[in-house]
This record gives structure tokens, C-alpha cells and sequence, in this order.
């Protein structure tokens, strides 16, 4: 299975946005440390791992990317099913795929649980000179819909790691703080943790349960 | 085939200096690199490439020339299928290698069949299906592809309408999506690799021109790679109509808004897997394991994102010749190998684990001449695909409510869709745009002759072996060959050298008048050259 063999959690993270925002780029970037100029268009569903620290726990990202076409809408609900975070991806240089933020948000809490972690995100900020989403305007967007929110760089590397790392932390705080209840977050764990969370360890099953 | 997490391969600034500025387009704190797992491999070459930004349309060139600049040669070897680097193939050694002399019998073969189409279509279609499965010679693929599944048929039948389409400036919306995927299909496959590059140019015109035939269905991603195989294998016209069968007799509702039949075939493969192989079939259930998680690139790229080239083209031979039961039959060989066993099971403890051993096909199970055993052994005909589809339409019906989009039924092989529109003879002329010299005694258009091989796809015309073969393209300086009149070219869209001003309108055998509407035999080569300049230039190595 790898070498990132022990690890506390396991939390499902969804890519999702418009065609053409930078989702893939984002998923290889973090898990890989790759981008590629004409990376194949996803069809169906696309994901990879990457294991992180967070307050001394051990966490596997499990990021799941797929295709972005309103017409793929129609076959994600397998795809949220047991995802805890959502990156909701838009391209700064194009004003309609953040326009359509307003959609995929409610697509997500149409599919995916409601204490879902969201954070919007504004890719491909090295296109500065194209921009036509003001930083400002779009984090205050997302301050008003309780959203986090950051802008990234999948082809310069900017603030890629920042960005799924709050987000895991973020996870993590929700379900370490015990925020919600047991049931609705699903987050797994698969061996004993190291810290404290006797919930986690009574969830214990053994195997990927998204 | 471990790679390291952080693999940088080659740095920046070893490529600027080998390459002139004008040619390349690059960003400075970065580096492309290819592409994770290209159908089963992890390409042997970490190496990166570039992309071309062909500012100067007549100046762009495959990849492979800029790399020879560069001495890059050696990592960007193009297969014999067009591929660079590696990309879409398991290995040299596992390709199956048919003799020559075998293939040019086969050649000989597949001509007959091509020149008396309706005739083994509707007698001898098990013979035709036999030939399909040991793979369709490569020189006559693209032409085998556009009869078998009736896009020559239905090109004929609309003459002028791809023109027409193609005109069309295209609905904005979807010309925006189309353009955004132009170069993300097949990538390192030579013909796509340039930004702006004919092959790319050819797939918008594809892609668009559905849009336009069909405005109700749009455009679905996945088209794109169906349209790019076919592209690889035919001038854009053809593909044009190719797409549009396969869109619509063979996978109808597939690239629909919904995505509702993509979605009803993966609850037919899962339904089917049981009897097939109930160890994977157990395994997926208990793991809650949606089909739409494994088998949707599957299913609406015809595998062709999936398996090794080789593979990829003897699978569309008998898909296009048999209908999607071949694709079933390809998934379900695939999860049976990947997940079948107890022992493979073992290692497979979660649905994450379990999905990624699907998206990883060990290249035994994908070669060439092991799947193409193993499809023909699966158990699964049409008939079983349609009484399943049956149960489960009714039960999505029952937890869904009816279909949104309701699309025609599905024509289960080439056969079936001719049967469904028969052909008018003209439909299945040939149309030769080079005539080979032929001598005074009619030709006999059937088998016993000699035929030369050429790489141009509507160019075979056959000849008896003569002594003296005149040249048909002689310059004013050459002497005349002692046969002043050429023989009446066959109708339709065959061009005579302008040297020979003799244009014949006596028939040959079988042979009508050439349509009206065509331009004059002298001008045709010219236009048809310019129209389709690019698919001729684009004859693969197929």
C-alpha cells in the first residue's frame, strides 16, 4: 500500500470547479509535485494521496479530482460520498468560472455532508496580468458564505501546500474538536491514535470506509 | 517504476539555451512534465516536454524535429503509431508482429471485401467478423473503420453537409469548452502535440461540426478522444461521420446531457460481472464500489485512455464490427484479471486500494494478444447486454423516474446498422484519388492480383502486372508512354494527371457517372488536396 503506512485519519478531499480551472494540475502539484502544460482532460474520476503532519498526527489526503463539464454533474454523487474537504477551484483569468461558484456550492451541500469543509480557491495567479477576479471581492464572497478561501498557483507551485494544509487542519479541527457529532463527519481512522479522541479510536474498522 | 515523490526532471535552463526563443513558450519557474500514468505505464522517459506554440502555422512541426535540434532524438522517439516517449504502449516485445507476407494477403483480402461490401456484409458478415478479430491491416484500417461502422455511408448520403458544418462559425459556449480541450487529447501523440497544429485544427472542426449536426447533445469530453482515434486513422470529413455512428448507433446517450446511459451500462457491466467473474463482482458490492468510479473513462473513450495502442486498435476493429458488447467484454476481462482471485483480493483491502488497483491494469492483462483471447472467451453476447439493460432500466426507473434523455436504441454491430439504412450501391464506391495505369483489358476487381501498397488511404486501385507501367504523372519533358489513352477513371472524386487531358466518361464494370456536382476530374485533386491537407499529411504509420 505505500510507505506512508501508519497514519491516524484518512480525510477525503473533493477538486471540483469548471473545465479547465486547474483541478488536475492541483490534485498532481500537491500529491506529486508535478504539473504538466496538457494534462489529459479527466474523464471520470481521477485521484491520488499524500500523507501530511498535522499537531502531530499523521493524515492521508486522499484528494479525488474529476471532470469540471456541467454534464459530468449529473454522475458525482459516488464522487462525494464520505468527502470531508472541497477545494471549489476557479481561474482568476476567467471571470465566469468564478460565477459559477454560486452553482457548485450548492451541487456540494446537494451531495456531500453538510459539515463539509469548503475552501474557494483562485488558481492560476500567475496569469496576474490576465486577472478578472479581484482577490478582494472573491474573498469577501467567501467570508459570506463561510467559505475559506486562497488563490493558488498550480504552475508556479504558490501556495498550493498552504492551501490543502489549511484545509486538512481545518478537517481535523472539526473533528478533533468534536464539533459534530459522531455520525456525520466520517472521517476514518485506521489504528490507534496517538492523541487523545477515544471517538476515533471506537471507529476503528480497519478498512476505508468512504 | 517507483518514481520519487518530488521527481524535478530536466531543469529549466538545460532547454533554453538548446532551443530558439521564437519556438518555444515556456514559463520560468516552472517545468512540464509529462503526464502520470499514460495506459499502464509510467513512461520510461521523466524527461519533460515542451509545449509548441505554433505562432507560425506553416512552421510547426511535429515534436520530433525541434527535439533532433535540441539532441533530445533518442527521448523522443515516435512509435510507429505516432506516440513520443513512450506514451500508450506496454512494450516493444509484446506487440504481436505479423509477417509481411501475411499482411499483404490480408490487404488483398479486406480490398475484396471493401469492393463488394453489401455482398459479405449481408452473406459472409462471420467471415468479416473473423477478419476483424485477427486485426484489420493497418493500410486499410481507417478505410475498414469508416465502412464498417456506415460512416462512408452516411458521408455519401450527406454530401456537402460536413462543408456546410464546418462553415459555421459554432455556437460560443461550446466552442469555448472545445478549444479549452484541444490540447489536452493524447498529447504525446505527435499529431496532437501542437498547439494550433493541424491535428488539433482537425479536432475542433470535428467537434464543433457535432455540435452543430446535433446542437440538442452539445458537446461531452469525452468525444474529444473518440474523435482523436478516429483522426489518427482518417482526413476530418470521415472522422466527422465516424463520430457521429459511433455517437449514435453504438453508444447512443453516452455523451448526453445526464450522462444517464453511461451510467445505466455501468450497472449492466456490474450486473454481468457476476457471472463472470462473482469473487470481483463480491468484492466491488461489498465495498460499495460505484461502477461510474471505474469504468466511466472506460466505456466513453472505448478504452482508448486505457489500454496500449496495439491493444486499443484490435479492440475498435471488433467493437466497431460487433458493438459495444466488445466493451463489455474488454471491462469485465479487466476486472476479472485485477480482481478475480482470492490472493488479488488480499491486497485490496479498501475501496480506495481497490480503485487504485483498477486504474493501474497490469500490462500483462492488456496485451495485445491476451485480451484479444480473452474477449472472445467471454460469455456475454448482445443479447445478454440488452435483456440486463432491460432490468436495469426498469429499476432506475422505479428509483429514479424516468430517463431525462431518451436515446434511440443501440445497433449492435456494423451488420445491424446496415441492415437498419441499407446503402445505395454508389454509397459504397471506392474513390481512389490516385489511379495506377491500367492496361486495355478490363481490370477484374477480384482476387489472384498483384497490388502495390500505398500509404494513402483512398488510393488502391489494382492492377494487373504489366511489363511497361507508363508514368501517370509525367513531366511535359518526359517522353508519352505508348499508350496515349488512359483508361476511364472510376467515378467520383478520382483525379487524372493533368499531363493526361484525357478525361474518359466510358465506365468500367460496374461503374455509373460521376455525380454532377463534383468539379472537374482536373481541378478536384487540387481542391481535395487543400481541404484535406492536413489528414493526408497526418497518414499515420497505421
Amino acid at each position: 500500500m505505500g510507505s506512508d503506512d501508519s497514519y491516524n485519519f484518512v480525510f477525503k478531499v473533493v477538486l471540483i470547479g469548471e473545465s479547465g480551472v486547474g483541478k488536475s494540475n492541483l490534485l498532481s502539484r500537491f500529491t506529486k509535485n508535478e504539473f504538466a502544460h496538457d494534462s489529459r482532460t479527466t474523464i471520470g474520476v481521477e485521484f491520488s494521496t499524500r500523507t501530511v503532519r498535522i499537531d502531530n498526527l499523521t493524515i492521508k489526503a486522499q484528494i479525488w479530482d474529476t471532470a469540471g463539464l456541467e454534464r459530468y454533474r449529473a454522475i458525482t454523487s459516488a464522487y462525494y460520498r464520505g468527502a470531508v474537504g472541497a477545494l471549489l477551484v476557479y481561474d482568476i483569468s476567467k471571470h465566469l468560472t468564478y460565477e459559477s461558484a454560486e452553482r457548485w456550492l450548492k451541487e456540494l451541500y446537494d451531495h456531500a455532508d453538510p459539515h463539509i469543509v469548503v475552501m474557494l480557491v483562485g488558481n492560476k495567479s500567475d496569469l496576474e496580468n490576465l486577472r478578472t477576479v479581484p482577490t478582494d471581492e472573491a474573498r469577501d464572497f467567501a467570508e459570506k458564505k463561510g467559505l475559506m478561501f486562497m488563490e493558488t498557483s498550480a504552475l508556479g507551485s504558490t501556495n498550493v501546500e498552504a492551501a490543502f494544509s489549511e484545509v486538512l487542519t481545518a478537517i481535523h479541527t472539526k473533528v478533533a474538536s468534536r464539533e459534530v457529532t459522531r455520525g456525520s463527519i466520517s472521517a476514518v481512522t485506521l489504528s490507534s491514535p496517538i492523541g487523545p479522541s477515544s471517538e476515533a479510536q471506537e471507529e476503528r474498522k480497519g478498512c476505508c470506509r468512504s | 517504476m517507483h518514481r520519487s515523490r518530488f521527481d524535478s526532471g530536466l531543469s529549466t535552463s538545460s532547454l533554453t539555451l538548446a532551443v530558439p526563443a521564437r519556438r518555444l513558450f515556456f514559463f520560468s519557474s516552472s517545468y512540464a512534465t509529462m503526464d502520470k500514468m499514460e495506459n499502464g505505464l509510467r513512461s520510461v522517459d521523466t524527461g519533460s516536454i515542451r509545449t509548441l506554440s505554433s505562432s507560425h502555422i506553416d512552421d510547426e512541426s511535429s515534436l520530433g524535429s525541434d527535439s533532433e535540434i535540441n539532441g533530445f532524438a533518442s527521448e523522443r522517439q515516435t512509435d510507429k503509431y505516432g506516440f513520443i516517449g513512450g506514451a500508450q504502449k506496454y512494450s516493444e516485445d509484446t506487440a504481436q508482429d505479423i509477417p509481411t507476407a501475411v499482411l499483404r494477403q490480408r490487404e488483398v483480402k479486406w480490398l475484396d471485401m471493401l469492393s463488394h461490401w453489401d455482398k459479405w456484409m449481408i452473406k459472409r458478415f462471420n467471415k468479416v467478423r473473423l477478419r476483424c478479430q485477427k486485426g484489420i491491416p493497418p493500410a486499410l484500417r481507417g478505410r475498414a473503420w469508416l465502412y464498417l461502422s456506415g460512416g462512408k455511408v452516411k458521408r455519401e448520403q450527406n454530401q456537402g453537409k460536413f462543408q456546410e458544418l464546418d462553415s459555421q462559425p459554432g455556437d460560443p459556449k461550446w466552442v469555448d469548452v472545445i478549444e479549452k480541450d484541444l490540447h489536452r487529447q493524447f498529447p504525446f501523440h505527435e499529431m496532437f502535440v501542437s498547439r494550433g497544429g493541424h491535428g488539433q485544427q482537425d479536432l475542433f472542426r470535428v467537434l464543433k461540426a457535432y455540435t452543430l449536426y446535433r446542437p440538442e447533445e452539445g458537446y461531452c469530453q469525452a468525444q474529444a478522444p473518440i474523435a482523436a482515434v478516429l483522426l489518427m486513422h482518417m482526413p476530418a470529413e470521415d472522422a466527422f461521420w465516424g463520430l457521429v455512428q459511433i455517437c449514435e448507433k453504438y453508444l447512443p446517450g453516452y455523451y448526453s446531457p445526464g450522462l444517464e446511459a453511461i451510467q445505466l451500462d455501468g450497472e449492466i457491466l456490474f450486473a454481468l460481472l457476476r457471472r463472470v467473474s462473482p469473487l470481483a463482482f463480491r468484492h466491488l458490492e461489498k465495498h460499495k464500489i460505484d461502477p461510474i468510479l471505474y469504468m466511466t473513462e472506460w466505456f466513453m473513450c472505448a478504452f482508448s485512455r486505457t489500454l496500449p495502442w496495439a491493444s486499443v486498435l484490435r479492440v475498435w476493429d471488433m467493437f466497431l464490427c460487433d458493438g459495444v458488447k466488445i466493451i463489455f467484454r474488454v471491462g469485465l476481462v479487466l476486472l476479472k484479471c485485477m480482481l478475480g482471485t482470492r490472493e488479488k483480493l488480499k491486497a485490496c483491502q479498501g475501496q480506495y486500494e481497490t480503485m487504485e488497483l483498477l486504474r493501474a491494469i497490469e500490462p500483462r492483462y492488456m496485451q495485445e494478444g491476451f485480451l484479444v483471447r480473452e474477449i472472445l472467451e467471454v460469455p456475454v453476447t448482445a443479447r445478454d447486454v440488452e435483456r440486463e439493460h432491460h432490468i436495469q432500466l426498469k429499476r432506475w426507473k422505479k428509483n429514479r423516474g424516468e430517463l431525462n434523455f431518451k436515446p434511440p436504441p443501440r445497433m449492435h454491430g456494423a451488420r445491424i446498422i446496415m441492415l437498419a439504412e441499407p446503402p445505395r450501391r454508389q454509397d459504397l464506391q471506392q474513390n481512389p484519388t490516385i489511379v495506377l495505369e491500367v492496361p486495355q483489358t478490363t481490370p477484374q476487381l477480384q482476387k489472384g492480383k498483384e497490388e502495390k501498397k500505398s500509404k494513402k488511404k483512398k488510393s488502391m486501385k489494382k492492377s494487373q502486372p504489366t511489363e511497361e507501367i507508363p508514368n501517370p504523372y509525367p513531366l511535359p519533358s518526359d517522353p508519352q508512354s505508348s499508350s496515349s489513352e488512359l483508361p476511364a477513371p472510376p467515378p467520383g472524386n478520382s483525379v487524372m494527371p493533368e499531363a493526361a487531358a484525357q478525361t474518359e466518361t466510358d465506365s468500367v464494370g460496374e461503374q455509373k457517372t460521376p455525380p454532377t456536382d463534383l468539379p472537374s476530374a482536373k481541378e478536384s485533386t487540387l481542391q481535395r488536396s487543400t481541404q484535406s491537407l492536413s489528414s493526408t499529411e497526418q497518414d499515420t504509420y497505421l
